[in-house]
């Protein structure tokens, strides 16, 4: 029998709500929040019990900010992180020493960060509707803007591929070596690296999320709408075939008809949330994560095409999913969602991250092993 | 399954079998049904317990994998939800449990009928008299009778939760994107029967025209007077109290979003059974939904083809994406130092 899953809080969460998670590439211990309480978190220890009762991770540093973090990711290893700024900056962090440096400014908020451990490239994605295209082992070069046709939300890099999902469902797919080769070798006159791909997204509404199958073979996209679509790189026809989309994250209301009268019918009202992240298993790689404003976690096999769990309900919207490295533990960030005609929001007092340590065979689709 | 016994069955005998709610097998007595329920349908796929019940396996879940049971393995499309608390041959619903009588008894004498076609003996004791004896065989207007009783007396039972169930959910998740308005076809996706596959030739599409599932007892059962229920040392599964420290915790699927197919297994003939009827159940293919992936929207047309009869709420629903109008909340806003 496999030991059972458990599932822990983390002492001390941020301050207010999570705009992303990472896990170490080197160990399943280390993991990174970035806030909108202008920090970036970083616990360790996240096995062990902390001393107290139930409380699991040691928080061993915050990063302070100008404004509210967007989004982290790590670098080239568990020491080195990205971080992508309200305030227009793209700064890298030396977790030991706390060194910031700004490695690029854009002209407005910094919405995304993803590192290329593949092609040693850092990634940014602002609002200003660029993408700044880093080496950050080569600070001397400078970034490498790429325009964009409208504001980037979600970004996720493949081994080989970029994604980049924008306003107006428009979808860039870029060759990583590409942008590699363009950024080592800038020619003035050269016009900006193109596109590999260019897509409609599938999904009808704004996109949430967007992550990349660590086999490169594909990718799943979110939307604030409920819904998910899982797509393939490979243009043929063929594989364009196998690209498909599917509801989550709602729950139906049933109401009384109001027609009166004794009348035995009921209207269903769907609630729809946002897909608010995702993130595919780097081990199984046909399972993926979603975590949606239903305060849900599900993970579904690409595949197969089916769901293969829903974890217990969250006390909030679930705002970010972060696999470790190694598969075996998923962290999900926990704060208020931000709901349409909220004037006001705060993610005090209420904003956790949790993190799971995954059954032997938790993650892994049916009809594989076991 | 039991050995068959050499010549055949009364249809009597055939009645007094125990059954299984979940994938109408049957089963020589009382106790192979329930160890049948707690291998296939109570088993926790996580650790291999098996719980008596399906509330009980979902208080498992919650409480040791910290997982929500979405809906009963192995079970026919129909019969996955969690909101009927069955253990052995209690506490099926009593419109369930005619329609099992009733298709025992009509493949029962189309049985024989067939035998008494391929040898020209009559059945024994009836001197070709028919079918009828003690049992009643109700037509398929007294049927209909019944059941519009029985939905007449469920609706009235009916408060205000789960009323739709049965009509939405069990493939809601699926990411195949069938959609609940796509499974609401009657006598497809909601007829409380397996297809026929050579097993129950006649039922019950033909028989019983017009048949809409029945809802799914919202805390109709189990009934206050189950006796001696070996689950009862566990916690009640509805209505738990959270536990201390899991602030995420929550009672056995609450939604009916959560009630989902998760059917699909491999092996034995239970699990054939369900593929066929899922195989059925699928609504022919339109190109714009279920595989390929949506159609473009037109300009700002946002709400699909499908939905626009559905009351949906969006719990948000903008150009902007939540960030963007975070950004602008003073609380949030980044004001650009001159010169900075
Ligand atoms: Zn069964
Ligand atoms: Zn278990």
């Amino acid at each position: 029998m496999a030991p059972p899953a458990t599932q822990f809080e983390l002492a001390q969460p941020p301050n207010d709500a999570i705009s992303a998670l990472a896990f170490s590439p080197d160990s399943p211990s280390r993991l990174l929040a970035s806030s909108w309480d202008k920090n970036i978190y970083l616990y360790d220890k996240l096995q062990n019990s902390g001393g107290e009762e139930g409380s699991h991770g040691t928080l061993l540093r915050t990063f302070e900010h100008r404004a509210p973090v967007l989004d982290v990711c790590f670098g080239k290893d568990g020491n080195e992180a990205f971080s992508a700024g309200m305030d227009w900056q793209v700064r890298r962090i030396d977790l030991d020493s706390g060194e910031q440096t700004t490695l690029s400014k854009h002209a407005a908020p910094v919405r995304r960060v993803v590192y290329s451990k593949e092609h040693s490239l850092l990634i940014s994605a602002s609002w200003d509707s660029t993408l700044h295209i880093h080496d950050p082992s080569n600070p001397s070069l400078s970034p490498l803007p790429v325009p964009l046709p409208g504001k980037p939300h979600a970004i996720a890099a493949s081994p080989s591929k970029l994604v980049v999902a924008m306003t107006s469902r428009l979808v860039h797919i870029y060759d990583l070596s590409a942008l590699s080769n363009a950024l080592a070798s800038p020619s003035p006159s050269a016009q900006p690296p193109q596109p590999w791909q260019q897509r409609e997204s599938s999904l009808k509404f704004l996109t949430r999320a967007v992550a990349a199958m660590p086999s490169d073979a594909g990718y799943a996209t979110s939307s604030i709408e409920g819904r998910v679509a899982v797509e393939w790189f490979d243009a043929s026809a063929e594989s364009q075939a196998r690209k498909y989309a599917f509801k989550c994250h709602r729950t139906a209301h049933p109401q009384p008809d109001g027609s009166g009268s004794g009348a035995t019918t009921t209207t269903t009202t769907d609630v729809v949330y946002p897909v608010n992240a995702l993130a595919f298993h780097p081990v199984h790689g046909s399972t993926f994560a979603s975590g949606g404003g239903d305060a849900t976690v599900a993970l579904w096999d690409a595949e197969a095409k089916r769901r293969m769990k829903v974890y217990q309900k969250f006390a909030d919207s679930v705002a970010a999913l972060a696999f470790s490295s190694d598969g075996r533990y998923l962290a999900v960030g926990v704060c208020p969602g931000f709901e349409t005609g909220m004037e006001d929001y705060s993610g005090e007092g209420r904003t956790k991250i949790f993190v799971r340590e995954l059954g032997e065979n938790e993650a892994l689709p049916k009809g594989k092993g076991k | 399954m039991g050995k068959k016994k050499r010549g055949h069955p009364d249809v009597e005998e055939l009645l007094s079998r125990a059954w299984c709610y979940y994938c109408e097998r049957d089963f020589e007595d009382l106790k192979l049904l329930i160890s049948h329920q707690k291998a296939k349908h109570f088993k926790c796929d996580r650790c291999g317990r098996r719980l008596n019940t399906a509330g009980g396996l979902s208080v498992h879940m919650n409480q040791v994998h910290k997982e929500s049971l979405t809906s009963v393995e192995n079970a026919l499309p129909n019969r996955q939800g969690l909101d009927v608390e069955i253990f052995g041959m209690e506490g099926i619903p009593e419109d369930i449990v005619q329609q099992h009588n009733q298709r025992i008894i009509q493949n029962f004498y189309q049985a024989q009928a067939e035998r008494y076609a391929a040898t020209g003996n009559p059945p024994p004791g009836q001197g070709g008299k028919g079918p009828a004896k003690k049992l009643k065989i109700e037509t398929p207007e007294e049927i209909k009778k019944r059941l519009a009783e029985h939905r007449a007396r469920v609706a009235a039972q009916k408060t205000t939760m789960n009323g739709g169930s049965a009509t939405h959910t069990p493939l809601e998740g699926r990411p195949d994107g069938q959609s609940p308005a796509q499974n609401a076809s009657p006598g497809a996706f909601n007829s409380p029967f397996p297809p026929p596959g050579g097993q129950y030739p006649t039922f019950p599409a033909q028989s019983v025209p017009g048949y809409s599932p029945p809802p799914q007892y919202p805390g109709a059962y189990p009934p206050p007077s189950i006796p001696s229920r070996p689950g009862s040392n566990l916690p009640a599964p509805h209505g738990l109290p959270p536990r201390p420290g899991q602030p995420g915790w929550q009672g056995s699927a609450s939604t009916i979003d959560e009630l989902v197919s998760g059917a699909a297994q491999e092996g034995d003939e239970i699990d054939q059974l369900i593929r066929m009827a899922e195989a059925r159940i699928k609504p022919p293919k339109k190109p714009e939904t279920p595989t390929g992936a949506e159609p473009p929207a037109e300009g700002g047309e946002k709400k699909s083809k499908k939905e626009k009869d559905k009351n949906v709420k969006m719990i948000y629903d903008d150009e902007l994406s939540p960030e963007e109008r975070m950004a602008q909340m003073p609380r949030y806003a980044f004001v650009v130092e001159a010169g900075a």
